[in-house]
């Protein structure tokens, strides 16, 4: 029991150390939002009418003297009332609202491609361990050299071949604008989602897979040299035993605890991804707050990712209480 | 061996490959919708303005976070000022205007007829609020009133000749849905169901698109012919540039160096119309604390003299932009402004010659090194432009080059775009490759007022606040004067006259070094819609972001069958 205590304990403290953390970081960017924000209006070919900078003046407010510390404490305030805000640079969105539209398409999308790279990349690199030294040693290369390729790269070409040359699939977007207006709650909508989600999703299983298959198959090399292995093989169980049993359910160890972590970094989403693709996620917002200097929307998008990995963390750390007692009497 | 490896390597290739194609194929049937103009189906224009997702839907006029589409389709302006050619105001809900005497009042004669997009009919009146509101009250207002249905009355502080083009093409709010919103209310407000004059209204709105449809009560008949225009939300201009070419946008303006692969089939046509100058700001007033070799006029002219701006166009700029002149008179369409033996062009080949013999004969000598020097300073300088604008970085690249031929030393630099603009607004930099902004009319006016007269600049050190241009610290009394007679006169040959000092100070001063007119380029699909602005018949400002421009050329447009 004791264990839990302290981890909580610690998990709390470090959430407050993540929040603040989070206030303190963008205010130390360079440049001034009011800025940026003229110029970025001034491109979209709007004319920078005095109406318009005094209303830049009225949104961002010129400094009304509250000073950092009345600041962050109306930031801690807001932080558990779940009011994160309005953002600048969507104008005059709630940081919640906007959140609250991108996390659905993020998690689903991120997420389901990094599971299905996780267990493809641990199922292959087993086999392909398994079969050391065999013609499967040259899946590792091909991987890995997907893994090295520039990931928009890899985002564009395949937008070239599979959308711009072949037309099989969408150039961007998380649906088609064309025909949907709206997301809606049909059948023919899902089927447009997933077929809109194909390339994001390859695109960050070609890039990421290789990592899993790797470390899956060097673990897996590695446990068949244990003795037990050994032995099982001098008792005569059946390969196909010695494989699932006593060579997989070891080597995969390391890959779970991996694995959690990178769940815990899906809600980031992939900034790369959402950008090329204009896919409607999460890491589409953090680039947008960055640039604008949106202290809301970056804040809001920060907390989110910090909870989650937090959260992703906590969880993986019981679990790990849970199946390996060392961990409990040593943590 | 090898060879049947490979072919096993290749076999969950191919296995992967052909699965695709299975879900493709299996998607794919009803993935032919995009352009409008096809028979039968209701005609849909496509439109990228730049705007980027999520989009939220805000029409409000007033806030910051205004949609495209929102000025000029939904919101109308009382008259429309090209500023892609020269020529007469076009009457939109004014029908004509004039001044008193001392250009302080204006009497509006508003078009009868008119209906807001809920039914209330458009007065006068509701011009006279548009004046009066808090958020759009002009500089210098006195009072605006209606004083019958079609008449306005506004009185000014000062004339209003030169600022006449910003009043009216502001957008016109109707007053009976206005008038219960305060100041901040304004501001804040989305305003999602617009209620306008214009040929079309809000359909719907998503993070990634909205449909506006067409207003059936507009007044001007008949029109508009294209039944919605669908805006789009694209993070990335490649994806914007594969979606041109596959039909899928139909209008749209951005910068693509290589246009050849998307107007080759004839559907996508290019209009470019250049516009906003890119110059080399320089820090040029050593009183008011700029310093450097280029606070000498001498150096200024003699970097002028050595520049390439053909070279620079076309290595920097893809041959894209437009030529300068010096006088910021944009060419051919302020051409009345440009005062006589004033030069139509920046110097369009390089003269290291002539450069050098400026500052000889200003007293500067060659040095050991190659590079001129006065009183032991060298004539060396730091160029810096935005870290990531590659054209910017290329052109200070070719600067500096460039600059060597004629013994000065440039070092072309980068840094971000916030420590730049830090830079601009202090007032901390020796030169910088950077833009201005055109004018939104047929006169040079808002450039020499905004750009190069005391008022608009601050000492180094002080910050230029928002809203002034005038980074160089430009300060000439004879320009200063020149630019208040100018804002003063109706008469054309008077304004030119002022222009006359302007000019002349200006091309001989160069505080802002011109290199080229950045390039605007407009993509139309040409096969499905007609009635676009061409180079013949620039009737409106072309690209699909242009404030009001884009109302006139979606009333023009019209669906080929």
């Amino acid at each position: 029991m004791k264990f839990y205590v302290r981890r909580f304990a610690f998990y709390l403290a470090t959430l407050w150390f993540a929040v603040t953390l989070n206030f303190v970081l963008p205010r130390l960017l360079p440049g001034d939002p009011a800025t940026i924000l003229l110029q970025k209006l001034a491109r979209q070919g709007g004319e920078v009418t005095p109406a318009m900078l005094r209303s830049v003046e009225l949104l961002l407010g010129t400094s009304d003297g509250a000073s950092v510390w009345s600041q962050y404490w109306s930031y801690l305030g807001s932080i558990l009332r779940g009011d994160l805000g309005v953002s600048i640079s969507n104008y005059p969105e709630q940081v919640t609202t906007l959140i609250g539209q991108a996390l659905p398409w993020t998690l689903a999308l991120v997420g389901l491609a990094t599971i299905i790279s996780f267990v493809l990349g641990v199922l292959v690199g087993a086999y392909v361990g398994w079969k050391r030294g065999t013609w499967a040693d040259h899946i590792i290369p091909a991987t890995t050299f997907m893994q090295s390729v520039p990931y928009f790269w890899l985002a564009l070409l395949l937008i070239y071949i599979f959308s711009v040359t072949l037309g099989w699939f969408p150039i961007i977007g998380g649906w088609d604008t064309w025909t949907f207006d709206n997301p809606e709650a049909s059948f023919a909508f899902l089927k447009d989602v997933i077929w809109h989600g194909t390339l994001p999703a390859l695109t960050i299983i070609l890039s990421s897979v290789g990592g899993w298959l790797l470390g899956m198959r060097n673990m897996t090399v590695s446990t068949l040299s244990e003795d037990y292995i050994t032995t099982a093989e001098a008792k005569g169980l059946r390969p196909s035993r010695i494989f699932m049993t006593y060579a997989v359910r070891n080597a995969a160890l390391p890959s779970i605890a991996g694995f959690t972590i990178s769940l815990g970094f899906v809600v980031a989403g992939s900034i790369v991804m959402e950008q090329v693709f204009t896919y409607p996620g999460l890491g589409r917002l953090m680039i947008q707050a960055v640039q604008g200097k949106d202290y809301a929307l970056m804040q809001g998008v920060f907390l989110v990712i910090t909870l989650t990995v937090l959260a992703a963390n906590f969880i993986m750390d019981m679990f790990y209480g849970l199946i390996d007692p060392r961990a409990r009497n040593n943590g | 061996m090898i060879r049947t490896e490979g072919l096993r390597r290749l076999l969950p290739a191919v296995a992967l490959a052909s699965s695709v194609a299975l879900i493709a194929s299996g998607c794919s049937s009803d993935s032919d919708g995009g352009s409008g103009g096809s028979s039968g189906e209701e005609s849909v224009l496509n439109v990228w303005a730049g705007s980027q997702t999520p989009l939220v839907a805000n029409f409000n006029p007033y806030s910051t976070g205004i949609q495209n589409g929102t000025l000029g389709p939904i919101y109308e302006p009382l008259f429309y000022f090209n500023r892609a050619a020269a020529g007469d105001p076009v009457p939109m809900l004014g029908m004509s205007y004039e001044f008193n005497e001392d250009g302080t009042e204006i009497t509006v004669k508003t078009r009868e007829g008119v209906t807001w997009n809920d039914g209330t009919p458009f007065t006068a009146k509701d011009v006279a609020f548009t004046w009066n509101y808090e958020p759009a009250k002009p500089l210098g207002l006195i009072s605006a009133e209606a004083t019958d249905d079609t008449t306005v009355v506004a009185k000014f502080e000062t004339a209003q000749y030169t600022t006449v083009a910003g009043l009216f093409m502001a957008a016109v709010v109707p007053e009976h849905i206005w008038k219960d919103k305060s100041a901040d209310e304004a501001l804040s407000w989305a305003n999602e169901e617009a209620v306008g004059t214009g040929p079309y209204m809000v359909e719907s709105t998503s993070s990634q698109a909205f449909t506006l449809t067409k207003n059936p009560e507009y007044w001007q008949e008949g029109k508009p012919t294209v039944e919605k225009l669908r805006y789009l939300g694209i993070n990335d201009n490649n994806s914007a540039q594969s979606l041109l070419t596959t039909g899928k946008i139909d209008w749209t303006a951005m910068f693509i160096a290589d246009t050849e692969p998307v107007t080759a089939d004839g559907r996508i046509a290019m209009v470019n119309t250049p516009q906003d100058p890119t110059v080399i700001y320089t820090c040029s007033n050593a009183e008011l604390g700029c310093t450097g070799p280029q606070t000498d006029v001498a150096v200024r002219q003699a970097i002028n003299l050595v520049l390439d701006r053909t070279e620079i166009n076309s290595k920097a700029f893809s041959e894209k932009a437009g030529i300068i002149s010096p006088t910021f008179a944009l060419m051919p369409r302020d051409e009345k402004w440009l005062a006589e033996g004033m030069p139509e062009e920046s110097p369009q080949t390089a003269d290291a010659a002539a450069a050098e013999k400026v500052l000889t004969d200003a007293g500067y000598a060659k040095g050991g090194d190659g590079i001129y020097a006065k009183d032991g300073e060298r004539v060396a300088m730091t160029l810096v432009s935005i870290d990531g604008w590659t054209d910017y970085n290329n052109a200070a690249k070719l600067i500096a080059e460039q600059a060597a031929a004629a013994g000065i030393e440039i070092t072309a630099s980068t840094a971000s775009q916030a420590e730049v603009d830090e830079q601009k607004t202090s007032g901390s930099f020796q030169l910088m490759v950077h833009g201005m902004n055109g004018t939104n009319v047929a006169d040079p006016y808002q450039i020499y007022l905004d750009w190069f007269t005391t008022d608009k600049t601050q000492p180094v050190g002080t910050t230029v606040p928002q809203g002034d241009w005038n980074f160089s610290r430009f300060s000439n009394p004879d320009v200063d004067a020149a630019v208040v007679a100018a804002a003063a006169t109706d008469d054309d040959a008077t304004r030119l006259e002022q222009y006359t000092i302007i000019q002349d100070a200006i091309v001989t001063d160069l505080p802002y070094i011109p290199l080229v007119i950045n390039s605007t380029m407009t993509f139309q699909n040409v096969k499905d819609f007609t009635g676009w602005p061409t180079d013949e018949d620039l009737y409106a400002f072309p690209p699909s972001w242009g404030a009001m421009a884009s109302g006139l050329v979606v009333t023009n447009l019209t669906p080929t069958d």
